[in-house]
């Protein structure tokens, strides 16, 4: 093994831990190198010091040298979100404003199927008996209405000693004008419950309305301990096992900050995981010349969907719901169906039905043979010839069964009156037009023609269906990486330090205090260079937008956008008296653009200042280019399939035969490592530079 | 303008002519391409709108009607106006060439006598046509508007004897014609309107709806007229069908139901709603025959469109909610709704309170009735409250009116086996409130309290939620205006469990001149005047003696019931204490208490 006693940082490595694998990237000396690791869900630490060591030894190196010579190691988790799948996060407690004790129960009335009276409620991370309420009141301007009770905050915390709450969220009115209130009461429960985490809403979401604060204050108390807890062991193995740097986090908003900027507000590693596949998705996509991108992710049990435009994957925060609980912190934008390969095919009420029902990895599909008995999209696939039933699929060992598959499909077609073959040839129709009904969703109100975007595929299901729903879709141009299967880890590699933050006040725009709004970015700006200047940026690399939400009077979601930038961080001289028509002028074009009307009699408002900050790491280089190859690629064999014209003998390639500059036109199937692309009729696929494929209509 | 014109509306129309056929799934993924259109409509309307009934509470729904004037597939929005716009859009479709119908027009209709449900609720329009210039379908976007430029701001009177007085009526007002805004048209419908934010309003719909023409113009496109058409006919026949499946696991019989309410709005006592809901083989009638019908009746008078939907709408909820909401239910249940009643008063009646009483009451009646066979899903689908103390004034910008804030958690009953819970029956979920936050930074208003109740719902097997009370101060004199009903009748138990609590409420708390509104309110509130408005909360599903005394322990370390009801009327008994949580099941006592009270557990 190469040992050297020299330690020049040439590594990044992203890292990405799923429910089954982790997922590493290595970039050194401008070259990415993939792994895959199992996960370990005791202590996921564990899984990635495991992997760390695989790396180092394909670089020919002990773990000790390879994490010193590492520049950085990027992380995205998905401990948040695991926490709040299984519901076994901190027992929380809540205290809020008297009389507003019930606002996390009434959801804003919101049910999740209107139609159903049968829905059960979520469950409450802070029962009734763990919500407390204490008088005082901040008004819509920040002035104290009736002052903090303090001897009620040390009897809320006795009763939260009695319940042995062990993180607590403070939500009180209008404390992201005046946080004052809060600020004190931090203090108390400091004293009398010393040691206990402690999240307050005016430093998790800084804006109103109170529900959307307090639900995400809550959450972020709820996942908050163990979110820090593991990256606390996380940082400790890194550093008893060599690595000098800081760790990164990846967040929602898809920007990557420091563990210490992240335990500020845990909950923002909430959703990084299918934040990490659109970053890279937007990077890849850039390189290669394709800016306006729709990125689809089919994974086992869920379909996410995404758009990015101008290479820009831009996050947004108001109405998120996740695991039925509402987070307000920027997230990329990705939108969720339950149609994965284990989506669960059946008959209900006469009609032919796929999902949101999942099969899951274990027991999974039946072709997995490990007793899964109900028929899935995968089982479908096999059915129709596009999945192998060879060994090796999934880039391993791994062998697909077709036994019990035929007879399921048998039993729905019975019902329907249709053969086994026409029943999964069905199941693939209604899976196709689900997942494009749920893409016209994701541009519903944005004013988007998804004809006028590049498809790109990845997780492991995404490239057997993209270019059918493509077609559906208009889309002419479909980009599949080589390397989509651990795309979420290539994200964090891609991703750079962003800070997203932002301060609420309300003021007509054509009468702006621009002062305050100076002061207030002036803030955020203080907030970022401390940040940033602890992760070891200097400020002068800081490139900061200056952004302002507004919106016409009553409207509730505001729109976003820059009034400077990009530039400096701290150079606030653009805010000067013109700034209010400046904003006009900027927000009635976007208005128009979003909704085909500007409102001639009213004046806009803003809503409140927003700064995003960013750092630019070094990325790996994307080729791009297609050149033909002279040589036709060598057909591996023929199998029969269904493509969607009836059932043909397709021909089938290996990946390993395919070369940069190789083309070949459907049907036709290409294995790949861990994922299958279909070639289908009236498309052709093209390998570029990079060995990345491009699925191309006509 | 007649019963002869509502019969006319609601008379079942038959499916589209149509020369293709078409596979179950192709007609589903087609049904899915239109519910997905509708989803734009309505989210652009919701981002785009100012007025908070729009965009905070939802208040709107968008859905396609065939060129039949069926309610085609499918529809996003608020269950109550799903089932009423195909009424509306009908009597366009009945005069195409009066109102010079073509492609590109975009029409308005609010008519109460012509289809429409109340005058608040607009309902804009517009058809679509083939290449062949074939008439397919309209897409339909309903929204209640904050003002309809009547006698009182807000759109509600409380001494309305006729619907003039309520605010200007549009049959079917072309707004744009072949793609123009016709700024006559819009100048003179904004001009009628004290909303502030109206004319941003109405443009908002406008653009959702020909945001969603254009996506059915590609539908059509890619797959032509005669398959849409031959889509939409299969989707409704399989929703009939599905529906006379569900109706056909029902026992024969017949079950009715009365409910009353305590008060029109002139105070004549104890307006009745009767219900008979007839199960025979697969088919199901819902028959309002015995409903009141007195004709000085004041303010409770809800129009024949809404009548049908209110039914609707609870019919719906007593079956799979998988079944697709379109036309079919009306083809597969009958609706008898006696000529000259409150469901369907004579031409010119007043019709905005109306939607609120009788129409909940005849959801609660078919609820009731329906609970007698499908007992696991009776919950009503209403908001028992008279009306919200609509609190309205005016500043600069011209009207202003916070209503969102009031409606916390009020109407949730049990249904068996879950709890209610939320603020409000599931068919209002997708009514996302607005907040005190915003309410405060807009109005000048000070919200002071809104939580739940203890005690504050039925007991049962399954309690009912808690009822919230809302107290808040209004920081100007402000205008407020109130229909107090629910207090003598309050929601109705199922199958056993207790009624909700009563509805109260109060203005000018604290002062000399608190009083408690027992009728009706108008009046000018000073500044710094408190009002408190207690919500009724859910009913119980089932008896409170059978629910699981570990469960109703729960609910007093909640607070959702008191120690003393846990007794009285859960007959549990707890040891140890709340202050300290240290709450137990005295479980020998428990049960003989039960015993003493006549159930063996």
């Amino acid at each position: 093994m190469k040992q050297s006693s020299q330690t020049p940082l040439t590594h990044r490595v992203g890292i990405d831990i799923g429910g089954t694998f982790t997922d590493f990237a290595l970039l050194t000396d401008g070259q990415v190198t993939l792994h895959k690791n199992l996960s370990t869900p005791q202590d996921r630490s564990i899984g990635v010091m495991e992997g760390l060591g695989k790396l180092a030894e394909q670089q020919g190196q002990s773990l000790e040298i390879f994490l010193s010579q590492c520049e950085a190691i990027v992380h995205g988790t998905t401990v948040a979100d695991n926490t709040l799948i299984e519901m076994n996060g901190a027992v929380t407690g809540l205290i809020t404003t008297a009389g507003f004790r019930d606002e996390l129960e009434y959801r804003r009335g919101f049910k999740e199927d209107i139609w159903d009276v049968r829905l059960a409620p979520p469950k409450q991370i802070t029962p009734r008996r763990r919500r407390l309420t204490v008088p005082e009141r901040v008004l819509h301007d920040g002035s104290v209405h009736t002052p903090l009770d303090e001897a009620a905050v040390r009897e809320a915390c006795r009763k939260l000693k009695l319940q042995r709450v062990e993180s607590v969220a403070i939500s009180y009115l209008f404390a992201f004008l005046n946080p004052a209130h809060e600020q004190r009461t931090m203090e108390i429960v400091s004293e009398e419950m010393p040691g206990v985490h402690i999240s307050a809403g005016h430093q998790v979401l800084p804006r109103a309305p109170e529900y959307d604060r307090t639900s995400t204050t809550v959450v972020n108390a709820y996942v908050g301990p163990r979110v820090t807890a593991y990256l606390e062991r996380l940082v400790t193995r890194l550093s008893e096992g060599g690595y000098k740097g800081r760790l990164m986090v990846m967040q929602a908003s898809g920007g990557v900050m420091t563990k210490e900027y992240i335990d500020g507000a845990p909950i923002r590693v909430l959703a990084s995981g299918p934040a990490g596949g659109v970053v890279a998705s937007a990077e890849v996509g850039k390189a290669k010349g394709y800016p306006d991108l729709l990125c689809v992710d089919m994974g086992g049990t869920s379909y996410d969907m995404s758009v990015v435009i101008g290479g820009q994957a831009p996050a947004e925060a108001g109405w998120n719901m996740h695991h039925r609980y509402l987070i307000g912190v920027p997230m990329v934008k990705v939108e969720t169906l339950g149609a994965g390969g284990g989506s669960i095919c059946h008959v209900s009420g006469g009609a032919l039905q796929v999902g949101p029902q999942s099969a899951g990895s274990e027991p999974g599909p039946i072709c997995y043979g490990r007793g899964g008995t109900l028929p899935t999209v995968t089982d479908a696939l096999v059915m129709l010839g596009i999945l192998s039933t060879d060994k090796g699929f999934a880039g391993g060992g791994f062998q697909l069964s077709r036994k019990g598959v035929d007879e399921a499909f048998a039993a729905i077609g019975a019902e329907l009156g249709i053969s086994a073959e026409q029943a999964a040839f069905d199941c693939w129709r209604v899976v196709n037009a689900s997942m494009s009904q749920g893409v016209r969703r994701t541009t519903a109100g944005k004013g988007i023609d998804p004809r006028d975007l590049t498809m790109l595929a990845y997780g492991g299901n995404g490239p057997a269906f993209a270019a059918i729903q493509a077609e559906d879709l208009g889309i002419t141009r479909v980009l599949v990486p080589r390397t989509s299967p651990t795309f979420s880890a290539l994200g964090t590699l891609v991703a750079n330090p962003t800070i997203d933050e932002e301060r609420s006040l309300l003021a007509k725009a054509n009468a702006l205090d621009v002062p305050k709004l100076k002061a207030l970015w002036q803030s955020l700006c203080e907030r970022a260079e401390h940040h940033f200047k602890a992760a070891g940026f200097a400020t002068d690399q800081v490139r900061a937008h200056y952004q302002v939400n507004m919106r016409y009077p009553g409207q509730n979601f505001a729109l976003t956008f820059d009034v400077h930038g990009p530039g400096t961080l701290g150079d606030l001289a653009f805010a000067d008296a013109a700034l209010g028509d400046k904003a006009i002028a900027l927000f009635n074009a976007r208005h128009m653009a979003e909704y085909n009307h500007v409102r001639e009699h009213e004046v806009p408002e803003v809503t409140g200042v927003r700064l995003v900050t960013g750092v630019q790491t070094p990325s790996p280089a994307f080729s791009a280019g297609f050149t033909p190859r002279d040589d036709a690629p060598k057909v591996a064999a023929k199998r029969r399939a269904n493509l969607g014209q009836g059932f043909a003998e397709i021909p089938i390639y290996q990946a390993a035969d395919l070369k940069p500059g190789h083309a070949l036109t459907g049907p036709a199937i290409i294995a790949e490592s861990f994922t299958t692309i279909v070639v289908y009729p009236g498309w052709r696929a093209e390998v570029d530079q990079a060995g990345d494929y491009m699925l191309v209509r006509g | 303008m007649s019963y002869e014109l509502n019969r006319k509306l609601a008379a079942r129309r038959d499916p589209l002519a149509t020369s293709a056929s078409i596979d179950a799934v192709t007609a589903d993924i087609i049904r899915g391409a239109f519910e997905t259109v509708c989803f734009e409509s309505a989210t652009f309307l919701g981002r785009a709108a100012s007025s908070p009934i729009i965009n905070s509470s939802n208040e709107r729904n968008a859905a396609i009607v065939d060129a039949n004037g069926r309610l085609a597939m499918g529809a996003i929005g608020t269950p109550h106006l799903t089932f009423v716009n195909q009424m509306v859009t009908r009597w366009g479709l009945m005069n195409l060439e009066r109102y010079d119908w073509g492609p590109g027009d975009v029409f308005l209709g609010n008519d109460p006598d012509h289809g429409a449900g109340h005058l608040p609720d607009y309902c804009v329009y517009s058809p679509i046509f083939d290449a062949q210039g074939e008439l397919i379908c309209i897409q339909t976007l309903q929204a209640h508007q904050g003002d309809t430029g009547g006698k009182d701001a807000g759109g509600f009177s409380l001494d309305a004897v006729e619907v003039f007085t309520e605010g200007v009526i549009y049959p079917c007002l072309k707004l744009v014609h072949r793609g123009t805004l016709r700024n006559d048209v819009f100048d003179m419908v904004t001009r009628n309107n004290r909303f502030a934010t109206f004319a941003g309003d109405i443009a908002a719909m406008i653009g959702a709806v020909q945001f969603a023409v254009k996506s059915l113009q590609d539908l059509l496109i890619k797959w032509g007229g005669e398959t849409i058409k031959a889509a939409i006919n299969h989707s409704i026949a399989h929703t009939e069908r599905r529906v006379r499946e569900e109706v056909a696991k029902w026992p024969d019989g017949s079950h009715e139901a009365t409910v009353l309410i305590d008060h029109d709005t002139a105070g004549t006592k104890d307006i009745k709603v009767h219900v008979t809901c007839t199960i025979n083989g697969d088919q199901l009638t819902v028959d309002l025959t015995g409903t009141d019908d007195r004709p000085n009746l004041v303010g409770v008078w809800n129009t024949f469109a809404n009548t049908r939907s209110y039914v609707m709408t609870q019919v719906v909820a007593a079956m799979d909610p998988s079944i697709v909401k379109n036309e079919g239910f009306f083809d597969a249940v009958d609706i008898i709704v006696p000529e000259g009643c409150i469901a369907q008063p004579p031409p010119n009646k007043p019709a905005a309170l109306g939607s609120f009483h009788p129409a909940c009451e005849i959801t609660e009646a078919v609820c009731i009735a329906l609970s007698n066979v499908a007992p696991e899903r009776s919950q009503p689908q209403l908001y028992k409250i008279g009306m919200p103390n609509a609190v309205i004034g005016f500043n600069e910008a011209g009207m202003w009116m916070d209503q969102g804030v009031d409606c916390r958690s009020m109407d949730v009953s049990a249904v068996q086996g879950i709890d209610g819970w939320g603020a409000c029956p599931s068919a209002l979920g997708s009514l996302i409130l607005s907040e005190a936050e915003d309410a405060e930074s807009r109005f000048p208003i000070l919200n002071i309290s809104r939580e739940m109740t203890i005690d504050g719902g039925g007991a049962g097997q399954w309690r009912g939620c808690p009822g919230s009370l809302n107290v808040k101060q209004v920081l100007a004199p402000t205008t407020a205006m109130a229909w107090m009903v629910s207090a003598d009748h309050p929601l109705r138990g199922m199958c056993g469990g207790d009624d909700a609590i009563p509805y109260s409420n109060y203005f000018e708390v604290g002062s000399p001149n608190e009083r408690k509104i027992e009728q009706t309110a108008q009046a000018l509130l000073p500044e710094k005047a408190v009002i408190a408005y207690q919500h009724g909360g859910g009913a119980g599903f089932g008896p409170a003696l059978a629910r699981d005394p570990q469960a109703v322990c729960e609910d007093v370390l909640d607070e959702y019931v008191s120690m003393a009801a846990a007794r009285d009327k859960f007959g549990v008994v707890l040891t140890g204490s709340l202050e300290d949580y240290s709450l137990a099941v005295d479980a020998a006592a428990t049960l003989a208490l039960r015993t003493k009270m006549g159930v063996l557990v």
